[in-house]
């Protein structure tokens, strides 16, 4: 890597990299605080279609990680920016617990739509009502495609196939918002006054994170920890920047070789 | 119009779409569209043969034909070549047994089937049914199977009833195979076999036939990919857009029914 521009940014993921689930991973908030202590910026970004970042927040809290809400950008915030960019009203087929990330935003006479992993509004009736304002030139703005997911008593669809539906009734496509879409990243890093060039991320998923980082110019570092399999690293090409064994590895080879 | 004589030479059979064509479903059965009691009751008279060819799969076919006598129209249900009858006999012959993803008004259509422990999935127009439980429950039935089968009744987008247009299987297959990662067998328009089997019965040639449809995909471009020829109806589903959608072109638009039975009944050969 040679004509790169000195690291200024740092994308750092949740689940899985700096925490898993309810535990932290060792030694991790005490290698946030030394890549804070050092010139970077950092920010805090995350796929997720029912936790709001009140929620997220509370979680980092108890898990004694040093980190403010203005410094997490999550899947739900780049559809609540993009609501506001297009300034239209969506109908919003998101989980209630995520609701708290749209707070302010009319939903009356509805002209776009928003949809996540809402279950409990994947009715017939109500996916027709979205169908419709389809049909009439409201944009599909999904807070991401997952196929499936897996729950207690098994496998359940993820929002990805209702996005489908709507776009194969409607022959329009979705504006996907999540990682690994390049916008996601690009509006991360938005108000840090970066360049992608001059920003790494750090995550657990090789081709969410890592893939999808590396797509606009960042540099991919792949963490060994939460859902990494072995040989992940070879699910990419061009391969990750750097594999490590973890979040702490990670800071360190940062702090030493990248600033 | 010179050019109607030409596009509508040699016709010997007519394929009638029913939902959109000859009426608009909706709550409590549903409406004639203006003039096509009349229009159906010419073309009988005519030297015309005809017959009838629908997706419907969200009432059997005996509960449709009974709602268009009543309706007015001369129409008997060994005049109706519908999908759940053809996916029947697939099942049967292929030894499948189903997990039924359907409309509870064709369960009857399913009587003779064995659905125990079953070896593939099939779905139809299911309306209300599409919740996201029982579409899970077909997922799940999916990923069990070595050999996921989906057979859908049609693939539509969507349909017109009285109030408004509203969400087809097409929408709820495609999702299924996104999430599995599979492709539906299609029963129904526009798959060929289907209207293979209509002309049979009709006992006429494909470039002799002609289907009329409010559909530019299922109706218009399945039949016209059988070598038929097909007409486009303004009526039911009909958006302004299908007279200039990407791929299938009609060989010709129309008000609706009536005016493609004038037309029909114009060229004849003499």
């Amino acid at each position: 890597m040679a004509a790169r521009r000195a690291l200024k940014a740092v994308l750092v993921d949740l689940n899985g990299t700096l925490h898993i689930e309810d535990a932290a991973v060792p030694g991790a908030q005490e290698a946030l605080k030394r890549l804070r202590d050092s010139s970077v910026v950092v920010r805090f970004v995350t796929n997720t279609t029912k936790e709001s970042k009140q929620d997220l927040l509370e979680r980092l809290k108890k898990l004694e990680f040093d980190i403010s809400e203005d410094e997490i950008f999550t899947s739900l915030t780049a559809a609540r920016s993009l609501v506001e960019q297009k300034q239209v009203r969506p109908m919003l087929l998101v989980d209630d617990r995520a609701l708290p990330d749209f707070k302010g935003i009319h939903t009356n006479d509805p002209n776009a739509v928003v949809i996540g992993l809402a279950p409990e509004h994947f009715h017939y009736q109500i996916l027709n009502q979205a169908f419709r304002l389809l049909l009439d030139g409201a944009p599909l703005i999904a807070i991401h495609k997952a196929r499936y997911y897996k729950r207690k008593d098994g496998l359940a669809l993820g929002p990805g196939p209702f996005v489908t539906a709507l776009e194969y009734a409607t022959d329009t496509k979705a504006i996907v918002v999540g990682k690994p879409e390049k916008t996601f990243f690009l509006e991360a890093l938005r108000g840090t006054g970066c360049e992608p060039e001059e920003a790494a991320m750090i995550g657990d998923d090789c081709r969410d994170d890592v893939g999808g980082a590396q797509n606009v110019g960042m540099l991919g570092i792949l963490v060994k920890t939460g859902k990494y399999r072995a040989a992940d690293e070879e699910k990419i090409n061009p391969s990750p920047y750097l594999t490590c064994e973890s979040f702490p590895h990670a800071v360190d080879y940062i702090l030493k070789h990248l600033l | 119009m010179a050019v109607w004589s030409e596009r509508l030479a040699g016709v010997r059979g007519v394929l009638l779409d029913i939902s959109g064509v000859l009426l608009d479903c909706g709550a409590g059965g549903g409406v004639p569209i203006p003039g096509s009691v009349e229009a159906v009751a010419r073309l009988k008279q005519s030297q015309l043969k005809v017959r009838f060819c629908t997706n419907e799969s969200q009432r059997s076919r005996g509960k449709l034909v009974g709602l268009l006598q009543q309706l007015g129209f001369d129409i008997s249900e060994a005049e109706v070549t519908s999908p759940a009858p053809a996916a029947c006999q697939i099942l049967k012959e292929r030894g499948l047994r189903p997990h039924l993803l359907i409309h509870d008004e064709i369960h009857s259509e399913f009587d003779k089937i064995d659905t125990s422990n079953p070896n593939c999935v099939v779905i139809a127009d299911a309306a209300d049914a599409f919740s996201y439980k029982n579409m899970n429950k077909a997922f799940q039935v999916l990923m069990e199977l070595e050999n996921p089968v989906l057979i859908s009744l049609g693939k539509g987008r969507y349909y017109k009833e009285t109030s408004g247009l509203m969400l087809d299987v097409g929408a709820y297959v495609k999702a299924l195979e996104y999430a599995c990662g599979i492709e539906a067998e299609v029963v129904g328009k526009p798959s060929p076999e289907f209207f293979k089997s209509a002309l049979e019965v009709m006992g006429v040639e494909a470039h002799q036939a002609i289907m009329i449809g409010d559909d530019i995909v299922g109706d218009v471009g399945g039949a016209q990919r059988c070598g038929m020829r097909a007409l486009l109806v303004r009526t039911g589903k009909f958006r302004p857009s299908d007279e200039h959608h990407p791929e299938v072109k009609a060989d010709g638009y129309v008000d609706n029914l009536a005016e493609a039975v004038d037309l029909l009944l114009q060229h004849l050969d003499k």
